[in-house]
């Protein structure tokens, strides 16, 4: 990626700074717009996984969940400091993600998707039946997180810049990724593993590494959502929200980064709008996405293929 | 058994897969610099034995030793990191990314940062030794071209290319000019024996064209039915009878 930061991005940066001044910006279209950003960041996350390894992970709602799980039981014990809870869910997830992603990677296809499903329904399961960390309620009224000092993160325009800050770094990080040398290796490996092997590359090893950093990116994530909600419960790690996660990165377009936070973000607000008019949403979801997936399979940053633009999937 | 000069020993390996016997105490020794062949007729036992060289396989008994080092049951990437890189028969590149991204993900394999933390943020520049490789082969022009594209005969250079790029000191080729053309088979063969000359390599190759190995070979090992039935330079390999008789069945009276 020679071309230094393009006009686009600076254009869409700024739009996304300005968002909150705007003045439609409600409260609630601004919490909605912190789990657009949210929602898109991990699906970028995972597209690492998916999109430039080709590892399709079914449990990634444990990490978002087990992230925004270690900062409520801090804010619950009164450790209000926003970076204690970055570093317990770091610590918390980066455990899990070990033992998860060493077992997952021995197996390819299917079996490493099953692997990762059933890893993330045992944690579910522990979360929702044991009284631990509050059962089905799971963790509730958890105070907000403080940055530094008594600055707390208490508003719907301060939460919306933290993850504003935490979706600019997280996809800072997966640039250099996935343009670096061992970016080059995750797509040898989603290409032909076998051959990847022969030509040196211990293919085990950077497909543990690579889920352990989606892993943690997707943990950090989650670490930010009681900020917002003042909540963790089991059902953030649903594997239904595993599966929203995938349909994010599908809808978005794979192996570019930028699509599948579009597609996190286009989600979320699909989602909240059908809803408010019809209890039946998801049969209007699920039409929408059938249609994307049927009629522009390079998902919806395949448009920009179609006006001219650049190609759509990472070359390497 | 350490000589000098001797890159490859295969000494008395046998590889069963059940109760097929695929090799039966095979053994031979890879001078440096040597066009070392093995032929024999389909199911003689040749890709088993690369199998076995390259790691795919743990040999059932026997001992494969590489510059003095004993690499039987190894796995495929410590053996190639240790200077033996492989072609395969059927041609195995990365179908989806363009031809110079193939080389360069091969050439990068063997830069200081491989496997090491920087290498999460830095992208070693090996365009040089891409752009050479690609140019040996006639590749230049193409390097922009998903590498599926290719035609046939490109992506075995391809191929090939990828395990040079690897910088290996014994090179491994099963079949490079497997569904060649006879024109093309000709050139190809000349393009390996200058490319291995140039770069000092020593190379392991299985064909099952004779033309093509008699015109290229410094030795010759014939397998049949998983056994060495004979070994020795082109000229006495093309008139050994129990050769002649492996390929064209026994004589008629």
């Amino acid at each position: 990626m020679s071309r230094a930061l393009s006009w686009r991005a600076v254009v869409v940066w700024v739009l996304l700074a300005a968002l909150p001044v705007l003045p439609f910006m409600s409260k609630f279209y601004l919490l909605l717009a912190f789990d657009a950003l949210l929602f898109g960041a991990i699906a970028m996350s995972l597209d690492l996984l998916i999109g430039y390894t080709g590892l399709v992970s079914f449990g990634h709602a444990a990490f978002f969940g087990l992230g925004a799980y270690a900062s409520a039981v801090l804010l619950e014990r009164g450790i209000v400091s926003l970076w204690a809870c970055l570093l317990f869910a770091v610590l918390v997830v980066g455990l899990y993600a070990l033992v998860v992603s060493y077992f997952s990677t021995t197996r390819r296809g299917i079996y490493f998707a099953l692997l990762t499903l059933i890893f993330a329904e045992v944690v579910y399961t522990f979360f929702r039946y044991t009284q631990t960390f509050g059962g089905s309620d799971g963790i509730q009224g958890v105070p907000p997180p403080r940055l530094v000092g008594g600055f707390a993160i208490d508003t719907p325009m301060r939460n919306y810049y933290l993850v504003l800050v935490y979706l600019g770094l997280a996809y800072l990080a997966c640039r250099v990724l996935v343009t670096s040398h061992f970016g080059k290796v995750l797509v040898a490996i989603r290409e032909n593993e076998d051959r990847a092997r022969f030509l040196g590359y211990n293919v085990q090893r950077y497909k543990m590494a690579v889920c352990m950093i989606s892993a943690l990116l997707t943990g950090l994530g989650g670490a930010l959502y009681p900020g917002r909600s003042a909540f963790a419960t089991p059902d953030l790690m649903l594997w239904t929200v595993s599966g929203e996660f995938i349909i994010m990165v599908m809808i978005g377009g794979l192996g570019t980064l930028a699509g599948p936070v579009v597609g996190g973000a286009f989600f979320v607000l699909l989602q909240e709008k059908v809803s408010s008019y019809v209890d039946w949403y998801f049969i209007v979801i699920g039409l929408v996405l059938i249609f994307i997936v049927l009629f522009m399979p390079k998902g919806l940053l395949g448009i920009r293929e179609l006006l001219g633009g650049r190609r759509w999937r990472a070359t390497a | 058994m350490a000589r000098d000069g001797v890159v490859l020993e295969v000494d008395t390996v046998s590889k069963s897969f059940g109760a097929l016997a695929a090799l039966s105490n095979v053994s031979l020794v890879v001078q440096a610099g040597q066009i070392f062949s093995v032929i024999g007729p389909n199911g003689a036992g040749k890709s088993t034995l690369f199998n076995v060289v390259s790691g795919l396989h743990v040999p059932t008994t026997g001992r494969v030793r590489f510059r003095d080092r004993d690499i039987a049951g190894l796995a495929p990437e410590t053996i190639n990191r240790l200077g033996v890189a492989k072609t395969f028969q059927i041609t195995n590149i990365f179908p989806e990314i363009s031809v110079f991204e193939n080389v360069r993900v091969a050439a990068q394999s063997r830069v200081r940062e491989s496997g090491r933390l920087p290498s999460l943020w830095r992208l070693p520049d090996v365009e040089a030794a891409a752009a050479d490789l690609l140019r040996a082969f006639g590749l230049a022009a193409k390097r922009d071209e998903m590498a599926e594209n290719l035609s046939h005969g490109e992506q075995r250079y391809l191929e090939i290319c990828l395990a040079l790029a690897t910088e290996p000191t014994l090179l491994l080729l099963d079949e490079p000019t497997a569904g060649m053309t006879p024109g093309e088979t000709k050139e190809a063969t000349a393009l390996i024996r200058q490319i291995a000359s140039a770069r000092g390599l020593t190379v392991l190759l299985i064909e099952h064209d004779m033309s093509v190995v008699m015109g290229i070979s410094d030795r010759i090992a014939v397998l049949h039915f998983g056994e060495k039935i004979a070994e020795g330079a082109p000229e006495e390999i093309r008139s050994d009878p129990k050769v002649v008789e492996a390929y064209l069945g026994p004589p008629e009276d």
